[in-house]
């Protein structure tokens, strides 16, 4: 089915591993962690991050929403407008998004994680190329199509919406997870063998420590992804801030469409620098490429 | 009506929203591949641009499809417009990278051996360097275009064109007996054209990638 792709390049940039997962999961492409053989001189944690990235995205979120806000004291709205954005309409969709989002989030790691782990195992290790297959035919549906077919099976709410969600993430964070696993250097996993571990010794101490820099990309990946699915689950009846922006799209309501988008876009980026952060704080510090 | 009689009964609509929905993310891609490549070009030998043009592309990655069209409606309006401009910027983002990457990564010595016969800059960009990074570049098209088939989808919602709009039309008629029909076909349309895009670029892939540099 899928045919070989061309060699995808093997020399990325330093620390290129966090870049959203959507797209780069060919095989073979997987991440560069254990790379760097001279270990970091220690430094401070804040030294981690730049204040740049500490500040720079938050203020100019926090400037968009605050002109947004001054924004709308002014605008005079009208009746329909008024109807769709009172009564804590707007804070219920946010609510909710965030809820779709983190939920979502939680299965697919639980789901995905541990299969890429099975997958990886001797025993199962044939079955991989097929759910890579399997993951590359997915990435082919588009998310929308595959949410109406949940609902139109189960009824328009907010579980199809969920479950179309967990299906649609679970597919990249599980090729990230296979593809980082099999990058481990396999000389590390044999030192470990001849040392005498055992081979749950060897995934517990020495494979899951090295692909963990792996796993919070795909945490990133999924909630990256999530957030942009669950606009979706307005169409199945499932909420989120996707309500505002077909409302406003419907109804030909430039106020509410514009709000609507603008939280999604402030949420989105908003959740992906939280992420983009815990990678780096929570990455082993043995496994840090020196900049 | 069963599956097949309904794409039977409706197969020149379908055809023709399949083929609508292929030309708007072919010609989308085409503007992102000469964009992206062009970004790349200009950004790939100074790490501040580098880092500066992956940074903005996958930041436009990170916005929501629907939030990307509904900001843009308010400007440029419903229908084809938006959906286009939604596209070329998503497409942007897997061909800026890999081009950087794959322009970043040619063997300097092969660069400095053009420099020693006497090739110039212009020359040898297009015949060294872009040669060598272009299966890179081939990768990045391939996953853009996947990715454009689902957002080409959603953009149906704000009248865009293609077969989003069938899945749409069905999302509508909930509960009705066309109403599986409509978002089966138009799922199934997008997964086929994603197949024969990609089975496209590979036969793209075997045509244009030089033979040294083949695996």
């Amino acid at each position: 089915m899928s045919g070989r792709r061309p060699s995808p390049p093997d020399n990325r940039p330093e620390g290129e591993h966090e870049v959203k997962g959507l797209a780069f999961r060919d095989e073979g492409e997987g991440e560069q962690e254990a790379a760097p053989l001279v270990a970091p001189p220690p430094e401070k944690m804040m030294r981690r991050i730049g204040w740049p990235k500490l500040v720079l995205l938050p203020a100019v979120i926090a400037v968009v929403l605050l002109a947004t806000w001054l924004w709308f004291q002014r605008a005079d709205l009208d009746s329909i407008s008024e109807t769709a954005l009172s009564n804590g309409n707007v804070w219920k969709a946010f609510k909710q998004h965030v809820q779709l989002t983190v939920i979502s989030t939680f299965f697919v790691l639980i789901i995905a994680i541990p299969l890429g782990i099975l997958l990886t195992r001797k025993a199962f290790r044939k079955a991989a190329p097929i759910a890579m297959t399997f993951a590359n035919m997915g990435q082919a549906t588009p998310a929308i199509g595959l949410l109406a077919l949940l609902v139109i099976w189960m009824g328009i709410g907010e579980k199809p919406a969920l479950i179309g969600i967990i299906i649609y993430a679970v597919l990249p964070v599980l090729s990230n997870t296979i593809a980082g696993l099999k990058a481990n250097d396999p000389t590390l996993m044999e030192a470990a063998r001849g040392i005498g571990m055992s081979s749950v010794g060897v995934l517990t101490k020495v494979e899951l420590p090295l692909a963990v820099p792996l796993i919070l990309a795909g945490v990133r990946t999924a909630l990256v992804l999530n957030v942009g699915t669950a606009t979706l689950a307005t169409f199945g009846g499932g909420g989120g801030l996707g309500v505002l922006i077909t409302t406003g799209i419907t109804n030909q309501r430039m106020p509410v469409l514009l709000l609507g988008s603008i939280l999604t876009v402030a949420l989105a980026l908003f959740v992906d620098w939280l992420a983009s952060l815990a990678e780096i704080l929570l990455s082993p510090r043995g496994l840090e490429v020196k900049s | 009506m069963n599956f097949w009689d309904y794409i039977g009964n409706r197969h020149q609509q379908l055809l023709a929203d399949a083929y609508q929905h292929a030309s708007a993310v072919f010609q989308c891609m085409v503007v992102a591949t000469l964009v992206g490549v062009l970004i790349g070009v200009v950004s790939y030998r100074s790490e501040w641009a580098g880092n500066l043009a992956t940074l903005t592309t996958s930041t436009i990655l990170t916005i929501p499809a629907l939030a990307m069209i509904g900001l843009l409606i308010p400007i440029v309006g419903l229908g084809v417009a938006p959906t286009v401009i939604a596209l070329t910027l998503y497409g942007l983002l897997p061909i800026v990278r890999n081009s950087i990457v794959g322009l970043r990564g040619v063997d300097p010595a092969l660069i400095d051996a053009a420099k020693g016969i006497g090739m110039s800059r212009i020359a040898r960009l297009v015949k060294v360097e872009l040669p060598l990074a272009w299966p890179p570049i081939l990768t990045g098209i391939r996953v853009s275009t996947q990715m454009l088939m689902g957002i080409a989808a959603i953009a149906a919602y704000a009248s865009g064109p293609g077969l989003g709009n069938e899945i749409f039309r069905g999302i509508a008629s909930l509960g009705s007996k066309n109403a599986l029909n409509q978002v089966l076909a138009g799922t199934l349309g997008i997964i086929i054209l994603a197949l024969i895009f990609d089975a496209v670029y590979v036969l793209v892939g075997r045509l244009t990638i030089p033979r040294g540099i083949r695996v």
